[in-house]
This record gives C-alpha cells, sequence and structure tokens, in this order.
C-alpha cells in the first residue's frame, strides 16, 4: 500500500512531525514502511525560469542564446529547443540537478559561450502528459504564466510529496486507505484525526427516476450509486493529480480521478459509468452466463462463466464486478451524465476472478482483503463532495442504497473485558490511563471502572474482539521497547517443565555419525518426485510402492507425486553430480516415505522414516558396503539375520535384505542392478542402503550385557579349505562354531581365493580360529584334536577338504 | 698377576669406552670375557696361583670382571639408544603428505542447524514432537483460525491431496495436535518440512520450520520475550541485539516478528538484511484464546505462547550459504565445505 505524506497532512496535523519519523514509528507500530520514495529525488536545483530574452549564438546556428529571471537572479542557458520564446516560464536546471533521465548538470561552455544550465522537458522532469499538460511533448516544459518566477520546480508542479511504501497485515483491511493509516498516525502521535469534508450542493431530482438498481447475487452485500449530469469533462486540478501520480495512479480526467481518488483515501473501489451506454438504464448485479463476453479497459476480452459476478445493464455485462470496468461503458470524451458506483463485493468472489483472468487492479486488490459494508456510505459523500467543489456537474438528489439481507449496518458490539486480564497477557502493567488514551486515540471508545475494560471499537474494526486484540492495540502504540528493560525471568509465575528429546531423532542423528565418520555426506531431497520413479526402480505393478499419493495440484510432473522409495532421490543425486564431475560420492538423506493405506486418500498416510545411502566409488564393494550397514545396526538392540534380496532395483546376486527374527523386512542393501544404474544414465556401479528408522528406533536403546572374561590364554590356528561354491562363509562358520564347543572364543575368515586348480566351482577359505577356555589353558595337544574335529566335521557336512 | 689384571682392566676399559657399535662391543667382550677371553683364561689359570695370594687374586680378578661387565653394560644400553635414536632418524617423514585412511563425510548444514536449535530447546525445557507433514485441513488451517476465504486456503498456494487432505503448508498444526494430546503445563518443539505451490528462483517449494509451543498458567508476553532472548544469545552469541515488530497471524494475538542483528554482517547492513543490520529471526505471538477453545483448552486458566523460526534462512545466515536452492541441490562442491 502506498501511501502518500502530503496527503495524511489532510487528516492528521504533521507539522512537526518528519516523513522519516513518521516511517519509523508506523513500522514499530505494526505497519511496516518497507520502502520510503522521494517524488522529487530528481528535481533538486530545478527552479521556474521566466525568459527574458532570446539570441542567436555567434558560433552555431541552432543554438540559442537565453537570458533567464530566476526571481532576482539572472542565468545564462543556452539551448537548441525551438519551442522557447522570450516571456516563457520554463523548468531550469542548474548546477548540481541531477535529472530523471541520468543527465547531470553542471556550467559549461557550449562553442564558446557560457550556459548555467539546462530548460527541462517532461521527461527530465519525470513527468507525462498525463500529469502536466505540455509535458509529453518532444521539447521544453512551458509552464503557466501564473506560476512564481524562481519557484522550485518540485513546489511549482506539486512534486514535493514523500511515499511510503507500507506491508498492511491482513487483520487490518481498514488500512489500506490514506485514512485508515492516517488514524494509526493520530494515535501514535496523540493527535485529533481531521474529518474529511463531505458536503454538497444537488440540483433536485430523485436518482430513482434515472437509474434502476437490482442485486441479484449473494456475492454483494452493498451497493450505492448516485446519478450526475451536465458533466464536465476536463484534467482535475494539480494537486489531486499530484496525489494520485504519487501513490502510482495515473490520472485520467476529473470524474475519474475522483473515482480513485476515494479508492485511495477512503479505501473503497468505485467505478463511473457513462450513463448513456448503460441499456435500459439499469444496473443488475448478478453472476455472469456461460456464454457472455466482455471487453474491458486493459484492451483484453474474457469469457465470462457463472462464477464471475457482473455489473450488467439490461443486457450485457458491463463491468467485472469489483475488478475492472468495460469499454463499452466507461467514462469517455462525450460522457456527460454519469453514474457513480460505491459498492461492496464478496472478497473471495473477487479474488478468485481477478485469479482467474490473472487481473490484478487496485480496486480488485482493495476487495480482496476486505472493504468495510459502511464504507460506501461516507466515501460516496466524499466522491460527491469533489464533484460539487470542483465543478464537475450537477448531482441529482438522493443516492441509491440496496443493502443485501442480514447485513447489519454501522453496528459494533460493546466489549465488557478486563484491565487486569490485558495486563496479564502483556506481562506488564500499562498503567490505566495510558491504556485510555491509546485506545480512544485508535477510534476505540474505552472506559475503565475497577477491572471492567469497557470498549467500543469502530465499525471498521471487526477484529477486535477479546483482551488479546486489545492488548496488541496497547503494546503496539506503548511500544515493545518496554521489554527491552524488563527485568526478571521467564515463566516467573508457571511450572517448570523437563525437557525431552524425540526417540527417533537421536537415534537417526546416531545412525547419521556413523555414515559421516565412513565418508558420508549427507543430502536433502524433495519428498516429492516424478511419477516414473517406480518405472525407473523397476519397481512391478502390485507391489504396495506403487500405491503413491498423487498431487492434485502439482508444481510440475517433476514435483507430482509423494515418494514411496527413496532410492529415486539419491540416484538422481548421484547422477547430478557425476554430469558435474564429481567423483566418488558417498551419500546419505532421512527421510520420509509415505504409505497410504487406500486410494484415494481417505485417512492420513504412514510416514514411514528412513535412513538410506548410495555409493559411487571406485573399488567400492558389497563387503564395505555391509560394513556400514552393520555399524548402524550394532547401534540398535535388532536381532536379525541376512538373507538374498529381491528388491526389484538391486543385483539379485549381489545384495541382501534384512530380515527380523519375526519375519519383518527392515531394510536392504547391495549393488544396483545394472539396468536401475542405467535408467539414470549412471555408467558406474552404484551400492545402496536402506533401513527403516520407525522400527530400529522403534526397539528402544541398546542394552549391554557382559560377563567375565577368561583368564587364560586363547589360542589361534588358521585352517584353509576348499568348498563347492554354493557352500556360505554363514554355513562354514556355524559347522565351525559347533564343532568347537565350549573352547570355541571367535572365528574370521582372512581370506577367500578361487582358481581353476582348485576344481569347478570351488573356493579356497581360509579361517582363523580363536580357542579359550574359562577353566584352563589349552595345550597344543587338546588344540590339534579341536582342529581336527573341525576338519572333520566341515569335510562330513560340506565336503570341505584341507587345502 | 695383578698388574696383567689392572692392565686387563685398563685395556678393558679403554677398548670399551671407544666402541663405536654393537658388533664391536660384543667383540670386545668376547675377547674379554668369552670362553677364550683373556679374564676368563686367568681366572682359569687361578688353580695355579699360590693358595695364600689366590684369596687376593681372585677378589681382584672377580672385582675387574665386575668393572668390565657393568662397563660393558652400561656402554651397551648407550649404544642401543644410539641406535634407536638413529633409526627414529631414519624414520623421519614429510609431515605434510595427506592422511591416510576413511575421511569423515558431513551432517548437511540443516541438521546442524536443528540440532543446535534442539539442543537449546531441550535445554529451556521443551520436549520435541513429530506431527504428520500430510494433514488434514482441519489441523493445517481451520484449528488455527485460518478461515475458510484466507487466501492461503486456495490451491494456488498450498499442495492438496484431496479437498481436505494437503502437504502441510506449516509446522503450525503441531500446535494443535500437541494441546489436543498434552495436558498443560507444557512445552514442546515441532521441526519439520513443509511445503508451498512456489518454486521460483528464491522459493522452494520444501522448507524447513520450527513450532514451539508454550500452554501453562499466567504466561504473558513477557515471558516469551526474555525467553527468545535466551535463545537467540544461545543461537547467536551474547552480542545478538534484537528487534521486535507487530505482525499478524491468524493463530496468535498479539502477533509480532522478531529480527536478530544479521549475522552476515554483524549488523552493519549487507544486501541480505537490506541495509537495516537485522534479520528476521521468527515471529509469533500470544497464542489466541480461541485457539485453545478449539482445542479443548479452558482458556480462562491458561495461556501460552506459539513461534517458530523459517530454519532455512537462518541456516542461510549462519553458513553463509548464497542461495537457497543450495539447500535441496546436493552438490558435492557445495556439501564438501561443511566438512
Amino acid at each position: 500500500m502506498k501511501v502518500s505524506y502530503n496527503w495524511l497532512k489532510d487528516f492528521v496535523d504533521l507539522k512537526d512531525v518528519s516523513a522519516e519519523e513518521v516511517a519509523e514509528k508506523l513500522t514499530v507500530s505494526g505497519f511496516e514502511v518497507e520502502d520510503m520514495i522521494y517524488q522529487n529525488k530528481y528535481l533538486h536545483d530545478v527552479y521556474v525560469g521566466n525568459i527574458k530574452k532570446i539570441e542567436r549564438h555567434p558560433n552555431a546556428d541552432k543554438l540559442v542564446v537565453c537570458q533567464v529571471d530566476l526571481g532576482g537572479k539572472n542565468v545564462q542557458i543556452i539551448t537548441s529547443a525551438t519551442n522557447v520564446f522570450e516571456g516563457a516560464n520554463v523548468p531550469v536546471s542548474l548546477d548540481g540537478a541531477d535529472l530523471a533521465n541520468g543527465v547531470k548538470i553542471k556550467p559549461s561552455a557550449m562553442r564558446g559561450v557560457v550556459s548555467d544550465g539546462m530548460f527541462c522537458s517532461g521527461e527530465e522532469l519525470g513527468i507525462d502528459e498525463n500529469y502536466f499538460e505540455g509535458a509529453g511533448i518532444n521539447g521544453i516544459l512551458i509552464l503557466p504564466q501564473d506560476f512564481v518566477v524562481g519557484q522550485k520546480i518540485e513546489d511549482a508542479l506539486m512534486l514535493n510529496d514523500v511515499v511510503f511504501d507500507i506491508n498492511v497485515t491482513p487483520n487490518r483491511p481498514d488500512c489500506n486507505s490514506i485514512v485508515g493509516i492516517a488514524r494509526e498516525v493520530c494515535a501514535i502521535y496523540g493527535k485529533n484525526f481531521v474529518e474529511a469534508d463531505i458536503s454538497y450542493k444537488t440540483v433536485g431530482g430523485n436518482v430513482g427516476d434515472y437509474v434502476a438498481v437490482k442485486v441479484e447475487t449473494e456475492n454483494c452485500p452493498r451497493y450505492m450509486a448516485a446519478y450526475i449530469k451536465n458533466i464536465k469533462l476536463e484534467r482535475s486540478p494539480l494537486w489531486m493529480r499530484s496525489r494520485l501520480q504519487a501513490v502510482g495512479i495515473k490520472p485520467i480526467n476529473n470524474m475519474v480521478d475522483i473515482t480513485n481518488y476515494i479508492l485511495v483515501e477512503q479505501g473503497q473501489p468505485m467505478h463511473a459509468f457513462d450513463y448513456n451506454y448503460l441499456d435500459g438504464h439499469q444496473i443488475v448485479v448478478r453472476q455472469a452466463s456461460k456464454n457472455e463476453k466482455i471487453e474491458v479497459l486493459n484492451g483484453n476480452s474474457y469469457n465470462l462463466d457463472e462464477s464471475v459476478m457482473v455489473i450488467a445493464d439490461k443486457n450485457k455485462p458491463v463491468v467485472i464486478a469489483g475488478v475492472i470496468g468495460g469499454t463499452n461503458s466507461c467514462i469517455n470524451n462525450d460522457t456527460k451524465e454519469t453514474v457513480f458506483e460505491c459498492a461492496v463485493f464478496d472478497l473471495k468472489s473477487v479474488r478468485l476472478t481477478a485469479k482467474k483472468f490473472g487481473l490484478r487492479t487496485d480496486s480488485s486488490a482493495r476487495y480482496e482483503k476486505g472493504v468495510n459494508v459502511n464504507s460506501p456510505k461516507f466515501s460516496l459523500k466524499r466522491a460527491l463532495h469533489f464533484v460539487s467543489a470542483l465543478g464537475c456537474g450537477e448531482i441529482v438528489d438522493s443516492v441509491v442504497d440496496v443493502v443485501a439481507k442480514g447485513v447489519k449496518l454501522e453496528h459494533s458490539d460493546q466489549l465488557t473485558l478486563s484491565y487486569s486480564k490485558v495486563c496479564k497477557i502483556l506481562g506488564i502493567e500499562v498503567p490505566k490511563e495510558k491504556v485510555l488514551q491509546i485506545l480512544n486515540g485508535l477510534g476505540i471508545e474505552a472506559s475503565i471502572s475497577g477491572d471492567v475494560l469497557k470498549c467500543v471499537p469502530p465499525f471498521v474494526r471487526e477484529d477486535i474482539k477479546n483482551e488479546n486484540d486489545i492488548a496488541e492495540e496497547v503494546i503496539r502504540i506503548y511500544g515493545y521497547d518496554v521489554y527491552n528493560d524488563v527485568e526478571g525471568i521467564a515463566f516467573e509465575n508457571s511450572a517448570t517443565t523437563i525437557g525431552q528429546y524425540h526417540p527417533r531423532l537421536v537415534m537417526e542423528n546416531n545412525f547419521k555419525n556413523v555414515l559421516v565418520d565412513a565418508g558420508f555426506y549427507e543430502t536433502l531431497n524433495y519428498s516429492l518426485y516424478s511419477s516414473s520413479a517406480c518405472d525407473k526402480l523397476l519397481i512391478p505393478e502390485g507391489d504396495e510402492r506403487r500405491k503413491v499419493i498423487k498431487i492434485a495440484n502439482p508444481i510440475s510432473e517433476d514435483l507430482s507425486t509423494v515418494r514411496t522409495v527413496m532410492a529415486h532421490a539419491l540416484l538422481l543425486d548421484i547422477s547430478y553430480n557425476l554430469s558435474v564431475g564429481n567423483k566418488d560420492l558417498r551419500f546419505f538423506e532421512v527421510g520420509k516415505v509415505y504409505l497410504p493405506k487406500a486410494l484415494p486418500l481417505n485417512e492420513l498416510p504412514v510416514e514411514n522414516n528412513r535412513i538410506a545411502f548410495a555409493v559411487c566409488e571406485a573399488g567400492y564393494d558389497f563387503f564395505k558396503l555391509k560394513g556400514v550397514v552393520e555399524n548402524i545396526l550394532v547401534l540398535t538392540s535388532a536381532k536379525y539375520s541376512i538373507v538374498r534380496s529381491e528388491e526389484p532395483f538391486l543385483h539379485s546376486g549381489v545384495s541382501a535384505d534384512i530380515i527380523t527374527e519375526d519375519g519383518r523386512k527392515i531394510g536392504c542393501f547391495g549393488k544396483l542392478h545394472k539396468l536401475v544404474t542405467k535408467n539414470y544414465d549412471i555408467s558406474q556401479e552404484v551400492y545402496y542402503a536402506e533401513l527403516d528408522c520407525d522400527y530400529l528406533a522403534g526397539l528402544g536403546e541398546r542394552k549391554y550385557e557382559t560377563k567375565e572374561v577368561s583368564k587364560y590364554q586363547a589360542v589361534e590356528r588358521d585352517i584353509a579349505i576348499v568348498v563347492d561354491e554354493k557352500v556360505t562363509n554363514e554355513q562354514l562358520i556355524g559347522a565351525i562354531k559347533s564343532a568347537c564347543g565350549k573352547t570355541f572364543y571367535d572365528v574370521q575368515l582372512f581370506d577367500v581365493y578361487r582358481s581353476e586348480l582348485l576344481g569347478k566351482d570351488k573356493k579356497s577359505l581360509a579361517y582363523k580360529i580363536v580357542f579359550m577356555s574359562d577353566e584352563k589353558t589349552l595345550i597344543s595337544e587338546e588344540i590339534n584334536a579341536l582342529v581336527n574335529k573341525v576338519l572333520k566335521s566341515l569335510e562330513f557336512r560340506f565336503g570341505a577338504k584341507l587345502r | 698377576m695383578k698388574e696383567e689384571l689392572n692392565q686387563i682392566l685398563n685395556e678393558g676399559t679403554e677398548e670399551i669406552s671407544s666402541a663405536s657399535d654393537l658388533k664391536g662391543l660384543d667383540e670386545i667382550r668376547v675377547k674379554y670375557l668369552g670362553k677364550t677371553g683373556k679374564l676368563t683364561q686367568i681366572l682359569r689359570g687361578m688353580k695355579d696361583v699360590l693358595a695364600e695370594e689366590r684369596r687376593e687374586i681372585g677378589s681382584l680378578a672377580n672385582k675387574v670382571r665386575e668393572k668390565i661387565e657393568s662397563f660393558l653394560t652400561e656402554k651397551l644400553c648407550k649404544l642401543e639408544n644410539e641406535k634407536l635414536f638413529a633409526d627414529m632418524e631414519k624414520e623421519k617423514v614429510d609431515i605434510t603428505e595427506p592422511s591416510t585412511g576413511t575421511k569423515r563425510g558431513a551432517l548437511h548444514p540443516l541438521t546442524r542447524f536443528n540440532n543446535k536449535f534442539i539442543d537449546i530447546c531441550v535445554e529451556m525445557g521443551f520436549s520435541v514432537i513429530q506431527t504428520p507433514e500430510i494433514e488434514t485441513d482441519y489441523y493445517n488451517f481451520e484449528a488455527l483460525n485460518v478461515p475458510k476465504n484466507h487466501p492461503a486456503r486456495d490451491m494456488q498456494d498450498s499442495l492438496y491431496i484431496t479437498d481436505s487432505i494437503l502437504m502441510r503448508t506449516h509446522t503450525s498444526p503441531a500446535q494443535v495436535r500437541a494441546m489436543e494430546t498434552l495436558k498443560p503445563p507444557f512445552k514442546i518443539v515441532c521441526p519439520g518440512r513443509v511445503y508451498r505451490n512456489d518454486n521460483d528462483s528464491s522459493h522452494s517449494p520444501i522448507f524447513n520450520q520450527f513450532e514451539a509451543l508454550v500452554i501453562d498458567e499466567n504466561i504473558g508476553l513477557k515471558d516469551f520475550m526474555i525467553m527468545v532472548k535466551e535463545m537467540a544469545v544461545r543461537l547467536y552469541g551474547k552480542d545478538v541485539k534484537m528487534r521486535v515488530r507487530p505482525s499478524y497471524f491468524p493463530f496468535t494475538e498479539p502477533s509480532i516478528e522478531i529480527d536478530a542483528t544479521c549475522q552476515i554482517c554483524g549488523g552493519k547492513g549487507c544486501n541480505l538484511c537490506k541495509g537495516t543490520g537485522f534479520s528476521e529471526f521468527f515471529g509469533g505471538g500470544i497464542v489466541n484464546p480461541a485457539i485453545l477453545e478449539m482445542s479443548g483448552i479452558d482458556s480462562t486458566k491458561y495461556s501460552g505462547f506459539a513461534f517458530g523460526p523459517g530454519i532455512d534462512r537462518s541456516v542461510m545466515i549462519t553458513n553463509k550459504i548464497p542461495n537457497i536452492k543450495y539447500l535441496f541441490r546436493n552438490d558435492m562442491k557445495f556439501l564438501k565445505q561443511m566438512r
């Protein structure tokens, strides 16, 4: 919302307050001034000059030398402009001027004759023909004869305003207006609000004889109209144009400018119709029908439908209600009679229509935020005041006022509140007289008797209902600075609470640390992805992960599906990193997959937290990955076994599933299926693992139990055996353990050797077996006997031969 | 005999002290104490010594042997140590060569910030909770006093799944879920992802928030302000300054925005803080009593405050991350900088 400092001065005395101070105070009281625009930024050192004499330049045909009076001071200006004449008033920029088009002025000699400055065009002053007559021509701006010679141009052209760009919060629609902000400024400074003049003269007659208004939609709580005849269309006065220009609205003509002036000043959008173009002299507020069309002021045509509210005449839509007027009925040069519309439209209806057509206008912006139902009455009077005061036309007696059923006008409830509760909310005591001063300053009629605080907010303050609302009004004017000096501790009069970490997040952090130690980098990926993820990962039809939640209004296909697998995003990360030349990639992500119970979604899905990691690095292998998985699982109390994986996206021979004792799958790891890596344009091997954090965290912290350490020495023996390929390490270790019985302490596979020389489908495995007894030192013979027992057992069960 | 022994002692001592390596020393040992060594021979020849001299000579011979042995041991020790030092000298490495073994990776800057903030909250008596990312419009909007016609409820601003289920647009539903399930007094904080229908150079469709809520008797704005100040100090250090601006949220009243000293320029003013020296810390306020009532908490007895920082921006400021998009790009060259 752009607010003019000069305009504010109509409603509040700011003689002793600078624009900068107003901006600062507004910001700290809840109306953040995001920017300040100085209208005169490019106008310093420019004055009104009167050309006394024009002579030919002695050395140049196309230049003339002008003697210019600046009100008691004479300067010499050389110009090539051809529209200047002796006696003309013109803008003269002098040494130091810094014009809107980037030109900086300093005195200089032109072909041997000194020029003290330059005459300016409208463009150089940053104005156009709409703002000032003659400003649009390609030449020097010729100023009216009644301008005071020597005056600063910013004062002469009324371009001396300061404009605040204010961020008005949605709870204060009343402040999307000059008067709304002015009331705030009054409250801040404890000044009186100067009421606007709403007096006007009428010429008799009755509006009802000229125009009939019907409201046929529930989206229009109030519609007011006035009729004006014998219009004299012309430029509005400079002060009005100046105000509009300051807030970014283009001046057009007096009638249109008045409606825009009311829009900005009162926050009430208005529209002016050319009466003669209203068929049947009727105004019908209704929803459009399917086949209707309208051409509007921006030159575009729109196809309408039932969702769009329009203002129509007897036959056709003439305005998209609250958004933009049609070309067929707007004010034009031939307009002799006009109807002023001053109405309230439903904010949601206007917003949806504005969005539907991509049309955001000053009018729709106000309606979207909410225009108070009491606003039209005062605003229409204010508009008619200007019509009357500026002599733009003759106003016919009375106005149309159609109010929808059930709408309460000029209604505010008296609130009976507690003063001490207001103070309790604030946690500090604001003196009663201060509270009253602030509230009354804001237009809230307030009184305190004992603890009872009675308040009657103005109609427009629909946001004020309880002590919290009053507390906010009080403290934002009283100033939050008060808390800077408050002594004491927080929660002085409240209970102590004991903080608690979230068990899953704690466990996840432990897992993350394992991965970071193992050289992994944490990534973050969107939990939305393309619907092609399951295809790329070869997940078959019928798999639970194919049951995906779809976004109804996705931003793009890439973000259209809620993820059910973690692998997709990590593989895209790897693919992206390889494409930008990064190597040796170890990534992990902790995130959710979203598993619906049924589709379409009729209850919230399960959100399952996973930890997933992927490696793309030369020399990495399955067993390194397995080590990382084990280092994570060892932090949990999970009891699990490892079986060959059936994951469709993993390499069937080099992958494993992690299964709990009760048969639940809690993770998988292994090399990626070669077709999958290909699908992601990855030309190297990728290793991937995924674990269910919710399950693992749900097991609770691992409990560690220890037993006495044997005091007898452990003895190591190495054996190397040859077995069939199909025999697994796990089987052999099981057999070794059981053969050793009580003397078993540890066994490690330390070498695997494959060679044709061993025989077809054979491999050699070397184990280090550690024996230890709790009862005695084992002697050589006992150990030899145990080794023999192990070898016999391996031979018997797996056909193992000593190598 | 005596002279011979004294000569052996003198010669032996001299030879030992001039030995320069272990091998030489061992040869000296053999020369004097070996089976055919000089001293051994003398000792062996004791049987030929006269009985009355034997005692005296014997004692002298033993003394000489003890002395030589002691000199030998001393010298051996010295030479062994010299060798250790010499060996160590040979082992000298170029300490600027790179380390070996697995290099640590790194946590994402967001995780680091989250963990730090969670620590601060827990220290201050907050319990960490988690609530769904896929939410009903009741929890996301209605129970938070966001009216039906609020622009936030348009499809344009939120990612919907069905008419009544959407990707949560803020972590504030956690407030409602906490109020419905916990009995006051409580303090909770809920970190998590949120989603908006917004994707351009300065907006990410997914970003991160914290939601914090305190409900108890006698909670006022003063408690909030003192606590927030303490949080800022713990997060950014004791020199942090704060600035409060009134604001608006449908679920708090009064509502405020709190800015903290810009961590990029340290308050001097920079591009990021638009020259103000402050950057947004978080927004919050006193819980609107209508919200308490809707969630079944007696607003005449209890009050509270709620607040939430936008994490991504704080992470960017803390780590001087130039663009929000880096947070989800996962470029190794970026992530490596967090090591």
